[in-house]
């Protein structure tokens, strides 16, 4: 490309006005100014769990308003995260972006690179969000130190299990490690004559390299940086043949859907399910069996990848508009609102003040599965935020998929997933100039 | 019995044809009614313990689906109205007029067809917005006003038209539009509802372009609102999101039984012997 | 010959007329997108970004290093090829055996076309289950009849296939409407002269059903190829492309590059070279199957 020279010009200019901007906003504080037009601002979000959250939005949205004379945000629901993703982007393309919207952590550097998003760490350090906000969770809008957005939904993947078919199987307890899991899963797996009646485990499609990037995890290796992908290392190698010795087995199929694999675990075509955490209310509500709810076992050590969106701040808008979408973020995201947004969606609070709240402590008392996943958090990060992160991910579905059907050899087969990625996040590095 | 069997034959044969067509409906329609845990409950039997209706208020509190219905039907209506328009003038000007190039243009109105929507999309957004038509019930309308297919469909019935007909139309003065209003349409009604039919789903059931143009409630259409619930990450509603489709088809249904009863039916050989 | 070239001419002002209000829009909402994705076919266009670089034929030439995008090329030629042929012979058979005055005919009718109006997002999300290996209703009705369980959408082999299903189920309807159109303008005073003559059922069929509405059959396939479009929406609800890229198409292989990897001059060169592929499928039905076409009017 050659374009680097304008590139670089065009990046200085838009850093200066961007110290700026935060100086601006800095001098700009309190943040409620009075006396002013109104400020007007959008909202984009994709609908995670259930319909039920474009009424606890626009909700939220309601009393937002009610309480912000100064400030009007419209919300826009926008589909799934990826709807979501592309309409921003398209608004971007034409210079017309929302001022926040809600976008799955992993978009993080493709944002980033396209010189979108507004850096909110002087706001965020002048405020509790340092030292309330649970680490792992703020770390997923983190990156070079500088804070990009505040977490509002937050997963990670659980492990769910069908509790009227470990009892059958006189299991006692859930899978702790990778060998128990594959034993258990090993106990679980019915057959009669070549058909499988239920499979001992399914790793939900669709989001498997989520998961994957757990098992890394597990393995002690986070597989990746902002500007490269690591899918060759030995712990990466070392997860998939792991998955690959289980597909051998038969104790789990070698491919499944998102939405198939949620329903198979209803239906009780498979005793164990790797899921979100956002699936946890549908699953435990729709299941004619009891549900139970692991955190994912561990092999060196224990380790979950994020997934769920922080709401992030449009840089190319009037710093009016900035002042109100931080005001916006910062209210979605205070203590009483992670409680109720957790309580209502089974998305994790993202604060440590709302887990201490008293009705927080009553609704774990309630749901204690809701605690499981807090305690996985504890060893959870950001998932592959790397530019162009869609198209690694394809890569690495692919390279999973044909491993798991006995086309090509795990390690093959992340040589080249990670080859291409390279090469991807390369090009879109290069863009960005 | 040989009577019965000679008499009801084609029922012998089409009536299990249409149960299995009809399976995943009936599918669709229990499932609305059953609660979230019975719907993967092999245990649980086919038919729900007891109904619950109450998917259905359920399944519409969502979203404001009674604006939505509306705006479907503005839009939908719109679109099929000045369709109609377009292709009848454009079909006729195919199958009747001479001119020269006619064959390229054709060609050309047919390419809108040929090309695959998601490579025209950010043109098209960039389009509307510079045209003023963003979130508007406009934009979910203009794209579609010509349509190269209705063209097309209605050209090959124009052609099926014998000639000597419209000749003699011709004779006794008649210009072309009065020779299409009198002559060509009353023959190709079938041809009309069978186009109108299948843009009306289309449009009627368009999901990726309405959810890139619209933003506000009082601009949606009925599709979003069903993809509230289907759109889930954590696995569909599957109850309510059964319920807001058959909210959604029955409209439809009822203005296909109702047209293919006075269309199809009264226009069986009409005038052509 | 002078005669026609008088007549030529003196069409042209009411055809311009005619055409003038479809032009207007194809004008704007096609022929303008598609001049833009050629050229952006040429470019490094990101979805999301106002900078746009040249690249000359270097998007063709990555689609033709693409293994993916070949890939996808078979699985759109597998999907036209299987789809069109089984859902119009599906809707051809339906629609003689509907073309009486029988009882229910209503009910037929609405029986076999109501699918066409399920969105398809539901319509997707209802086969997912239809389909599930375990407790799918597919598979038990198979088991029943002593047939091999599938694992369909999970088995690379059979996910296209379980897709080509639904989509029969899902099309068929809507030929069957067109045809029975058509079926309705063959006179039935030939079929009385053959009942006559002694001709069989299948003969009938064969020799005046097929001749008479050739011209709408053939419209049939062309708009069969055209919709074969539609799988789009399946591959995106049901699969989106997986297994291991077995239902991946052309049509959502564009989506994915435009819209996910933001790769517009690539999802526009793969759009061009789609264009191109349908323009000579359409171009070869033409030659073979559009000059066998017996029209009334001519």
């Amino acid at each position: 490309m050659n374009s680097s020279n304008n590139g670089i010009s065009r990046r200085t200019f838009l850093g200066n006005t961007a110290a700026l901007s935060v100086a601006g906003m800095l001098g700009g504080m309190p943040l409620m100014a009075s006396g002013k037009e109104q400020v007007k601002l959008s909202f984009m979000y994709p609908v995670g769990v259930s319909g039920d959250i474009n009424r606890i939005v626009s909700g939220m949205i309601g009393a937002f308003n009610a309480a912000h004379p100064d400030i009007l945000v419209e919300a826009i629901y926008a589909g799934s995260y990826d709807n979501t993703e592309q309409k921003v982007m398209t608004s971007l393309g034409v210079g017309d972006p929302p001022g926040t919207w809600l976008p799955i952590n992993s978009a993080l550097q493709t944002f980033l690179s396209m010189d979108a998003l507004e850096d909110v760490t002087a706001l965020a350090k002048a405020d509790d969000v340092y030292q309330d906000f649970l680490p792992g969770f703020l770390g997923t809008c983190i990156s070079d130190d500088k804070l990009y957005g505040l977490p509002f939904q937050c997963s990670t993947p659980v492990l769910y299990f069908n509790k009227a078919a470990l009892a059958k199987a006189g299991i006692k307890s859930a899978p702790n490690t990778w060998d128990e899991l594959f034993a258990t899963a090993k106990a679980l797996t019915l057959r009669q004559g070549q058909d499988v009646t239920q499979w001992g485990l399914t790793i939900g499609g669709g989001w498997h390299d989520w998961m994957f990037e757990s098992y890394v995890r597990q393995n002690g290796l986070v597989p990746w940086t902002k500007d490269k992908v690591m899918f060759d290392a030995a712990e990466s190698v070392d997860a998939l043949e792991f998955w690959l010795r289980m597909a051998q087995a038969g104790v789990m199929p070698t491919a499944s859907t998102w939405q198939g694999s949620a329903n198979d675990f209803m239906a009780g075509r498979t005793a164990m399910l790797y899921h979100s955490t956002g699936s946890m209310t549908n699953l435990r509500k729709s299941s004619p069996f009891e549900v139970g709810v692991a955190p994912m076992p561990k092999n060196k050590t224990f380790g979950a990848s994020m997934g769920g969106g922080p709401i992030l701040i449009a840089k190319n808008q009037p710093d009016a508009h900035k002042r109100a979408c931080w005001t916006f973020a910062r209210w979605m995201t205070n203590t009483a609102n992670q409680s109720m947004w957790c309580k209502e969606t089974g998305y994790l609070a993202a604060r440590k003040s709302s887990w201490e709240s008293a009705e927080m402590k009553r609704f774990v008392a309630e749901v204690p599965e809701a605690r499981i996943a807090l305690d996985q958090a504890a060893f959870a990060g950001a998932f592959l935020q790397v530019p162009g992160y869609h198209k690694v991910r394809e890569y690495l579905k692919s390279a999973i998929d044909r491993t798991l059907i006995g086309e090509i050899r795990p390690d093959a087969a992340l040589r080249e997933a990670t080859a291409s990625s390279n090469r991807e996040i390369q090009r879109m590095l290069r863009r960005r100039g | 019995m040989r009577h019965m069997l000679c008499k009801y034959w084609q029922h012998f044969v089409l009536l299990p044809v249409a149960l299995l067509w009809l399976s995943p409906v009936l599918w669709i329609g229990v499932t609305s009614l059953k609660t979230k845990s019975e719907v993967f409950d092999s245990a649980a039997g086919w038919l729900p313990d007891i109904a619950q209706w109450s998917n259905y208020p359920a399944a519409l509190s969502v979203a404001p689906f009674g604006r939505y219905l509306i705006n479907s039907v503005l839009v939908t209506g719109s679109i099929i109205a000045a369709q109609l328009v377009t292709i009848t003038l454009a079909a006729y000007a195919f199958a009747r007029l001479r001119f020269p190039g006619k064959n390229l243009l054709f060609g050309l109105f047919l390419v809108q067809i040929m090309f695959p929507i998601y490579a025209i999309f950010l043109t098209n957004f960039v389009t509307i917005r510079e045209l003023g038509l963003m979130n508007s019930l406009w934009a979910l309308i203009v794209p579609f006003v010509a349509s190269g297919y209705g063209t097309f469909m209605l050209h090959q019935a124009f052609r099926q038209v014998p000639s000597e007909l419209a000749d003699a139309a011709r004779l006794d003065g008649c210009g072309h539009l009065s020779t299409l209003w009198h002559v060509y349409l009353p023959l190709v009604k079938p041809t009309l509802v069978a186009f109108a039919i299948i843009s009306v789903v289309t449009h009627w059931n368009d999901y990726m372009w309405p959810l890139l143009v619209t933003n506000s409630e009082e601009v949606r259409t009925l599709p979003i609102g069903l993809g509230l619930l289907a759109k889930a990450d954590s696995g569909a509603d599957w109850t309510r999101l059964m319920a807001a489709t058959i909210v959604v088809v029955s409209p439809l249904l009822l203005f296909f039984v109702i047209f293919q009863r006075r269309f199809v039916d009264s226009f069986m050989h009409a005038g052509i012997k | 010959m002078p005669r026609f070239d008088h007549e030529d001419l003196r069409d042209i002002p009411a055809a311009a007329m005619m055409l003038l209000p479809s032009l207007v829009f194809l004008a704007l909402f096609t022929y303008w997108p598609i001049l833009r994705s050629v050229w952006f076919s040429f470019h490094d266009v990101m979805l999301g970004s106002p900078e746009i670089f040249f690249l000359g034929l270097e998007n063709y030439a990555r689609l033709l290093a693409d293994s993916l995008f070949w890939k996808s090329f078979g699985n759109t030629a597998l999907y036209t090829l299987l789809t069109i042929p089984l859902s119009i012979i599906c809707a051809l058979l339906l629609a003689v055996g509907l073309d009486t005055r029988l009882r229910g005919m209503a009910f037929y009718r609405s029986a076999f076309f109501y699918p066409v109006m399920i969105p398809s997002v539901a319509a997707g999300m209802v086969w997912v289950f239809l389909y599930a290996p375990g407790y799918g209703p597919i598979n038990g009705l198979m088991a029943a009849l002593g047939l091999p369980r599938l694992e369909w959408l999970y088995d690379r082999s059979w996910a296209m296939p379980a897709i080509i299903l639904m989509s029969i189920w899902k099309y068929a309807g809507y030929f069957m409407l067109i045809l029975l159109a058509a079926l309705q303008l063959v006179p039935r005073d030939l079929y009385e002269a053959a009942r006559l003559d002694g001709v069989s059922a299948t003969r009938q069929l064969l020799h005046i059903t097929i001749p008479l509405i050739s011209p709408t059959l053939y419209f049939v396939i062309i708009i069969g190829v055209l919709h074969s479009y539609q799988i789009f929406d399946y591959v995106y609800v049901m699969t989106q492309g997986g297994p291991a890229d077995a239902t991946n198409v052309l049509t959502f292989y564009i989506y994915q590059n435009a819209f996910q990897f933001q790769d517009i001059g690539y999802a526009s060169a793969v759009a061009n070279a789609l264009l191109l592929f349908i323009i000579a499928l359409i171009a070869i039905l033409a030659a073979t199957l559009g000059r066998r076409v017996h029209y009334l009017g001519n």
